[in-house]
């Protein structure tokens, strides 16, 4: 049992990262109807630059405010660099441009900054505390609390503001939205802003975990995406329950399977979705929707 | 005579390009190639950019004491990409300028395997730093290694916690990779004959991103002693972190990188107190204690094995061929095997006719992110 309990609380904890990115991709599958292939990059960059505020000795709290703005800048240059200039193509020239973008922003990191991998101190001085038998990382302690405020967050920010509706409003039909004198571009532009954030902000919180390191995006990106199919494409709360899902799964499948096929139970859980319910726990059968 | 349209362009085209034909005979006279296959990018670019330091520090030392048969020593590197299609990709444009007498291949097992079939039918020395012993017992007469293979690794783990730290009850834990597969292998062996068969034999796979299944496991076998074998620094990092978190304390003897800069630099306190089989320390021999000092002057940072095997490397090919007084291949591999009591940064090089050239590890303890040299442990058989 508290086997179990520890692999639950460890299982949550890096399915919340999941989740975090999984959300990035849900809001731009929304809003433009494609995948955006970089989102894990988007956690990678702001990492970086929180390392680099940093040590360029800002305050922790400080450098968390200028990688996030990084991030939301970030979001608009890759609005108007790779999904703008596109908008009028078909999804697939957008998804190789977004994997193009990708490649781009891991060597130019790389250039940049150098292969070495970097630590970054977490939030807290205490690395976590002891509850019973389980050992809670305050780390991702902080991932988890963060994952349920944004759920909170975006329930009330879709659901109660304008602005929310809006954005709403042109994820489902961009023609009616725009007949209703909403500008279909100024609301891609902000949910490509909050894409990035959202990505910068799993990837800034994950990194006293995992390090930062040019792979760490695409590492998390996968698994994220897995996450995605499985609560449902284009489903908020899908996002949510499919990286918390498949963080629980893969970490208890490594513990009382295989370690070595930790990775193999995320994709035969994918695998299983995508024969029995192509739609994802949450997703509507595309018939269902008309 | 009459100067023809035709003698007249062949005359300005000869004009024209004789100054680059004559540079370029003299640059290919002036220097002796030697290849380098390195992890420029990829999960390994760190210690891929130490390995390429090492080698270079190497052969200006060699080019300043006369050269390779009176020619200044030349390194061309190709980017592995970490990768074994990386590293095959960057053997093959290695192998096909004719001119590259003899290459360094990779510290990674997995990666020598992959390249080993083109090795062969190139016929040229490569000089290795992978540990998995079977890279030269598979019949690859081209193969040199310049680290001590991981039969030893693993003999040198087991002794030193059974007879030295008194331990039993093992946990071994490796990376499913050749690397990982073949040491964990060998040290689950080496205890066997010791009389003291592990209690857990984990693998796990690269990049993996949590390691609390893996903790819990070792902390549920009971065992008092952990030995392990991590490819990747950031892999050994995350665990390290995670074993002392879920309060797993036990006396730990990991292979080479739980020596490693980076994986000191990630781990931090949480690689105090741990022991490792050091290919390279410092204060272990004379020659090891020149390359810390070198090493240190020109690139600032502490030197691991990921810079010395690459210098020693250098240093035995270029020692072998001016011994054989020739580029032929077969000389070169027959003087790479005649090499005894050269004195490297790993240490002393004794080739057998394996192809391995070191034949005993060195015993380092972390204390409080200083490595230090503990004994060294050789094998004669």
């Amino acid at each position: 049992m508290d086997l179990a309990l520890q692999l639950l609380f460890t299982g949550i904890g890096i399915g919340a990262v999941y989740a975090l990115v999984a959300l990035g991709f849900v809001l731009i599958f929304r809003a433009t109807n494609v995948v955006n292939f970089a989102q894990g990059e988007f956690s990678m960059v702001a990492a970086y630059l929180m390392v680099v505020a940093v040590e360029a000795g800002l305050p922790y709290w400080a450098a968390f405010i200028v990688a996030l703005l990084g991030m939301a800048l970030l979001g608009v240059v890759f609005n108007l660099g790779v999904y703008y200039p596109l908008r009028h193509r078909t999804y697939l020239p957008v998804i190789i441009a977004t994997i193009g973008a990708s490649i781009l922003m891991a060597n130019s990191v790389l250039a940049i900054y150098g292969p070495q991998p970097q630590v970054l101190e977490g939030w807290f001085e205490t690395p976590g505390i002891q509850v019973g038998p389980v050992y809670l990382d305050s780390q991702y302690l902080l991932i988890i609390g963060v994952t349920i405020c944004l759920v909170i967050f975006n329930f009330w920010f879709f659901e109660k503001t304008l602005l929310g509706k809006k954005l709403q409003a042109t994820s489902q039909d961009k023609e009616m939205a725009s007949l209703l004198g909403i500008s279909v571009s100024t609301m891609i532009m902000i949910t490509f802003i909050y894409s990035a954030v959202l990505g910068g902000l799993a990837g800034i919180l994950v990194a006293p975990v995992l390090f930062v390191s040019i792979q760490m995006g695409s590492t998390i990106a996968l698994k994220a995406f897995a996450a995605t199919i499985i609560g449902g494409f284009g489903d908020v709360a899908g996002a949510i329950i499919g990286g918390l899902a498949l963080g629980v799964i893969e970490t208890f499948g490594a513990a009382y399977i295989s370690v070595p096929y930790k990775d193999g139970f995320a994709f035969l859980v994918l695998i299983a979705f995508l024969i029995f319910r192509p739609q994802g726990i949450f997703g509507e059968r595309v018939a269902e929707k008309a | 005579m009459k100067l023809t349209r035709r003698d007249f362009a062949t005359g300005i085209a000869a004009g024209i390009a004789a100054p680059y034909l004559i540079k370029s005979a003299k640059a290919q006279a002036a220097t002796l190639k030697i290849g380098m296959c390195a992890p420029v990018t990829g999960p390994a670019a760190e210690s891929g950019g130490y390995a390429i330091k090492g080698a270079r520090l190497a052969l200006e030392a060699v080019n300043k004491a006369g050269g390779i048969l009176g020619k200044q020593g030349e390194l061309i590197v190709e980017d592995d990409q970490t990768t074994n299609p990386g590293i095959v990709l960057a053997f093959s444009k290695l192998a096909s300028q004719p001119d590259i007498v003899g290459f360094l291949g990779s510290i990674r097992s997995t990666q020598v395997h992959a390249m080993a079939p083109d090795v062969i039918k190139l016929g040229k020395p490569v000089m290795i730093g992978g540990t998995d012993p079977n890279l030269t017992h598979m019949g690859n007469q081209w193969l040199f290694r310049c680290r001590p293979n991981d039969s030893y690794s693993g003999r040198v783990i087991a002794e030193f916690g059974v007879n030295t730290l008194g331990k039993k009850k093992w946990a071994v834990l490796h990376s499913t990779d050749a690397f990982g597969t073949a040491g964990g292998k060998a040290l689950s062996g080496a205890l066997e004959k010791l009389g003291a068969p592990s209690v857990l034999d984990q693998g796990y796979a690269n990049q993996s991103q949590d390691f609390t299944p893996v903790v819990l496991a070792i902390k549920q076998s009971g065992a008092d002693i952990l030995g392990s074998y991590f490819t990747f620094e950031n892999d050994l990092g995350i665990f390290a972190r995670q074993l002392r978190q879920l309060g797993v304390n036990i006396p730990w003897v990991g292979s080479p990188s739980i020596t490693n800069v980076t994986a000191l630099k990630l781990a931090g306190p949480a690689l105090y107190n741990t022991y490792g089989v050091a290919d390279y320390a410092e204060d272990s021999s004379e020659g090891s204690k020149a390359f810390g000092k070198i090493y240190r002057d020109a690139v600032k940072v502490a030197p691991d094995n990921q810079s010395s095997w690459t210098f020693d490397a250098i240093n035995v090919l270029s020692a072998a061929i001016n011994k054989a007084g020739s580029t032929d291949p077969g000389k070169i591999r027959e003087a790479i095997l005649a090499t005894r009591k050269f004195a490297g940064a790993e240490g002393e090089y004794n080739f057998d006719q394996n192809g391995d050239g070191l034949h005993g590890y060195n015993v380092v303890k972390n204390e409080k992110g200083n490595i230090v040299f503990d004994k060294h442990i050789e094998f004669n058989d």
